[in-house]
Order: C-alpha cells, then structure tokens, then sequence
C-alpha cells in the first residue's frame, strides 16, 4: 500500500480553504446581479466614469511610485547605512495607518490653514475633491508596495554584475540603466501592478479627500447606502472583472521567457 | 425524602417570583441609533449620561444624512432600534408604515452659513451682501448631498428663498453655478472639518451645528431661513427634485421649517430599553435640556400630529408628548 506523507493531505486541505475563503465571496458577489443589471450598469456613463477615473488615478499613482521611488528602493537594497531599519520600517507606516486617518491627514494640510496648504492654493492647486487630490492620496498608500517589491528584486540581483560594470569603466548612471534595469525591470513590473492594485481599491482615505470626482470604490458605497445591494453590486462586479483583466495581463507580460 | 425536594422546589420558585419583577425593572442591552448627523453632539451627549444612569445599556450610534440613514433600514434591512432624522418627512415618507407606527417631532433648527476667519471675505461677509460673496469666483463653498441629507436639499431652498426674498431673479443658478460637484458632500457635518482646514471658505449648517463647533455664522431673516413654522408658507415656494429608491427616480421636496422627528423601529432588536432611551430623550429636564444648551430649540413638548397617534406611542412616552394639529 503507498504510503502518503500527511504532510501533503495537510497542505492540501489548508490550500483549498484558504482558496475557497478568498474565492467564495467574489463568486457570490459576481453571480448574484443578474445579466440584466450588468448590462444596465454597463451603459450607465456615471459608472464607466467612475471606473476609469479609477484606473487612471492608481495607475498614474504606480507611474509616479515607479519614477520616484525606484531610486529610494535602490538605495535600500544596496547600501547599508545607519537608521536604514528606521526607513524602512517608516515606508511601512502607510499601511498600518488606518485609512480615513490617511485622508485626513492629508486634507488637514491640504487646506489654507496649513502653511504648504496655503502655498498651494495660492499657486491655484486644489487637493480638496481635485484628481491631484485623489493621485496624492493613491501614491501616499500605493508607495509602501512598490518600494518593498522593487527592494526585494534589486536584493535578488548579485552586485558583482554592477561592481564589473563600474571596473569597466562605466558610471553609476550608465551601470544603473543598462545592467542593473534589465535585470530589475520584472519586479518593478510587478511592484507597480502591487502599487496599482493597492491604489485601485482604496475607500477610506479617498472619500474623505475627494468624495467627488467619484472613484469606483466611492461609487460602490454611495450606490449601496443610497439604494442598496441591487445597484451597488453590479458597480462592484465591473470594477472587479476590470482589475482582473489589467492584473492577469500584466502578470502574463512579466514572465520569465523559457530558456531554450 | 421526596417532600423536602418538593419544599425546596416550591421555596426556589417562589423567590424566583419575588425576584422576577425587579429583573424586570433592569434595562440592559444595545439599543442602535439611526441618526441625523447634525444631532451628533447632542446625542453623544445624552448616550453618556444614559449609560451612565443605566450601566447595563450599551447605546450605539449611527450617523449621516437623514434620508440615507432611513434608507438603511428599509432598503438595505439593517437592525436598528430607534430613528431620529432632521426632517421628519424622511420617516413619514420612507419608513411608516412598514418600519415605524408613529412619529414624533422633537426639535426645530435653522440654516445659517458657516465661515471661519480663514475664509475668503471673512471680514465683510454680512446678512446683506452673503449671496454676492458666494458668486465671487474663487470663493469655495458647499452644502451637503441633497438626495442624501435632509440639510443639503434645505440649503438649496434658502438658495431659492433667497432669490425671491432679496429680488435677484436668476439668483438660485448664479450661485450654482460657483459651487461645483467637488463642494458637495455626503453629510453636513462633513463640511465643518473642511471649513477648519481652510478647504472650503462657506458651508451650508444648522444652527446648532455651528454653535457646538465654535463656527462663525451669517444669520439670515427668518422668511428664508427655514427655521420659523410661521413662515411655512413663504417656504412652500422652494421645491427642489431628489433622487428616490433606484437611479432614474425621483422626488420633489417641498419647503418647510425645519423639524426633527423621531421613532421607533417596529423590528426592533431591544424595543424595552429603546423606550426608556426615548423616554429619556423626550423628557424636559433630560434630552431635551441638552439639546436646548447645545443651541437646537427643542419643541417643549414633543407633538405628534392626531389623539389616534399618540395612542399608538409606548406607554411610556405619552405622558411627554402632546397633539398639535
């Protein structure tokens, strides 16, 4: 009789609940609308607006994350220097922070009794209910996810490769661009789809900054408290098959090419 | 043997009936509130003071706009005991008669506008030149979410009011058309953190919102400012169209003073404690004292509007409330 290890029974039984928890009220939420309320939802211009500003908001807050904190992600990878545990444990706050205290703090200084909010509506920029608003709310709580992915990949890359770069004369620059970015480019690809999933579904911090232009997520818990499950639901569904789409996408285009 | 149980039996009954009725008088459990969000303070106020009285009661409260509060349970079935709302048409039109039997009024309130000294034109704002101001471009202000909140709909009457009052025909749009989308949010209260933060210049709010968070305020003639029943008819002149219980349907709201009304939900989970809640709530020297010192005028008593009503209140509370037609 073949012996199996329990080990493997185990590990099998936990997979499937934890798959069965994650999947099961997705697959409820998505089969519960019926064909003709997704249909409905689908032509109303309010909610492929709302999508779309939802796409466009976290997907220009992984662009920013990727430009400007690549370089931050880098040094952490690299260099090891004093109170670069504190640094890194401060990049986590942003997801510790509850939510709505995020949105908070962030119009708290957006307004005209703060001296940078005061700078700023004198130079004609509103973060208050405004699109820069709602990037700067995305990025602040995207950032964390991009940087501790990019952090890891860049970890993963032997520096010999770049220290044979720089004996050869080349400069950091040169030696960052063309050796250490294509060996990097796949965990960038994959923190900024992390940043822009994060950004994508945030509620709590965005309806504090800007409940209007309105969000997805912001739509969803409108449509639900203002008419219940039935209109909401669909909202839901949309943004949901939405994400899955990108996500799957890009995940596909980051794969590894099968060495021959 | 046997006739010493039998004893023993009859005695625990009989000191389980005698310790019966004093369970009984024990009020313990949740009670939620729905409730208007302008009636925060005041409400927070009173929960302290209640559990405080009874150590048993956990009171739990819910705020936002009215109509949206009143939707959750009749649309999205979520549990709640007792239902205060600022306009209490909201309870009339949405919850009686599936969800509530009857419905108190309770408070008055009036709109004043809202402004703190970071506000743009703080130092020249007045009662006559308040609707040239809110024209001005560049000037940020806002109400509350009309198909949400009972104050955001009031607002745009005393817009409307306005423009018949002062004689400023094309007023109503003029103004409208300087407060964009981005101004308008869910919940009254919403607008007083805006207004601290210096995100937005002028707000839309009760009265009593603003004396309890120390706000400045243009008070404005009592023809327009939805805050005196003698007016009521003046007010009818203001109509503004909401949205009703699915995208696409809509309701016309028409002027009135501003009356809070409030009621107990037929499903109720706790309705014992919810009663003496209420009744704590409608009594002169309890809720309705603090929400005379917190600047709400509170009606003294509370009125319902027919004799076949108030028959229809719990025991406790008819003794504090009168009929007016």
């Amino acid at each position: 009789m073949k012996h199996v290890d329990p080990f493997v029974g185990l590990t099998l039984a936990t997979s499937l609940l934890i798959l069965a928890f994650i999947l099961l009220p997705l697959v409820e939420m998505v089969v519960q609308p019926s064909v003709g309320d997704l249909y409905r939802t689908l032509l109303d211009p309010d909610v492929r607006r709302a999508i779309l500003l939802s796409l466009y908001t976290s997907g220009l807050a992984a662009i920013i994350s990727l430009l400007l904190g690549t370089p931050l992600a880098y040094l952490l990878a690299r260099r090891n220097f004093k109170g670069r545990k504190l640094i890194e444990s401060a990049i986590d706050l942003p997801i510790m922070i509850p939510h709505p205290v995020v949105g908070i703090a962030i119009l708290s200084m957006a307004g005209r009794g703060h001296w940078l909010g005061g700078l700023l509506h004198d130079l004609g920029v509103t973060i208050m209910g405004s699109i820069t608003g709602i990037v700067v709310v995305l990025t602040f709580v995207g950032l964390p996810f991009y940087l501790n992915t990019v952090k890891n990949g860049i970890e993963a890359i032997p520096p010999r490769m770049e220290n044979i770069s720089r004996s050869l004369g080349a400069g950091m620059t040169a030696t960052f661009l063309r050796v250490t970015l294509p060996l990097a480019w796949r965990s960038m690809l994959v923190g900024a789809i992390m940043c822009m999933a994060r950004a994508i579904s945030e509620f709590g911090a965005v309806v504090i900054v800007a409940y209007h232009p309105m969000t997805a997520p912001v739509m969803v818990y409108e449509r639900f408290t203002a008419y219940g499950l039935k209109y909401s639901q669909p909202v839901a569904v949309w943004l949901i098959l939405t994400c899955l789409i990108l996500f799957l996408a890009l995940r596909v285009f980051s794969l590894p090419r099968r060495s021959t | 043997m046997k006739m010493k149980t039998l004893v023993l039996f009859l005695l625990a009954g009989f000191c389980l009936c005698l310790t019966a009725p004093a369970l009984a008088e024990e009020i313990k459990g949740k009670v939620v509130i729905f409730h208007a969000g302008s009636l925060t303070v005041p409400f927070a106020e009173m929960e302290k003071r209640f559990e405080a009285a009874h150590p048993g009661v956990d009171i739990l409260r819910e705020a936002g706009g009215s109509t949206k509060m009143a939707r959750m349970i009749s649309e999205l079935g979520k549990p709640a005991d007792i239902m205060a709302s600022a306009d209490y048409k909201v309870i009339d039109n949405t919850l009686i008669p599936a969800h509530a039997d009857w419905n108190v009024r309770f408070a008055s309130n009036q709109l004043v506008l809202c402004y703190t000294d970071k506000s743009k034109a703080a130092s020249e704002i007045n009662p006559d030149n308040w609707y040239e101001i809110l024209a001005r471009p560049g000037v940020i202000w806002g109400h509350s979410d009309p198909n949400l909140d009972p104050c955001g709909y009031r607002s745009l009457m005393v817009l409307q009011l306005a423009e018949k009052y002062y004689r400023q025909p094309g007023l109503y749009d003029k103004l409208l058309a300087n407060r964009p989308l981005k101004n308008v949010r869910p919940k009254s209260v919403e607008l007083v953190s805006l207004l601290k933060t210096g995100n937005m210049d002028y707000a839309w709010e009760y009265l009593s919102v603003a004396v309890q968070h120390d706000l400045k305020y243009v008070k404005l003639p009592s023809e327009i400012n939805l805050g005196d029943y003698k007016f009521d008819d003046y007010y009818k002149q203001a109509k503004v169209q909401v949205t009703g219980k699915s995208p696409g349907k809509f309701i016309t709201r028409t002027g009135m003073s501003c009356t809070y009304g409030l009621t107990l939900i037929k499903s109720a989970p706790n309705p014992r404690a919810a009663e003496a809640f209420l009744a704590y709530l409608l009594s002169p020297d309890g809720g309705l004292a603090i929400l005379k010192e917190m600047g709400q005028p509170p009606f003294e008593p509370a009125w319902v509007t027919d004799e076949a009503m108030k028959k229809r209140l719990p025991v406790p509370l008819r003794g504090l409330v009168e009929v007016r037609n």
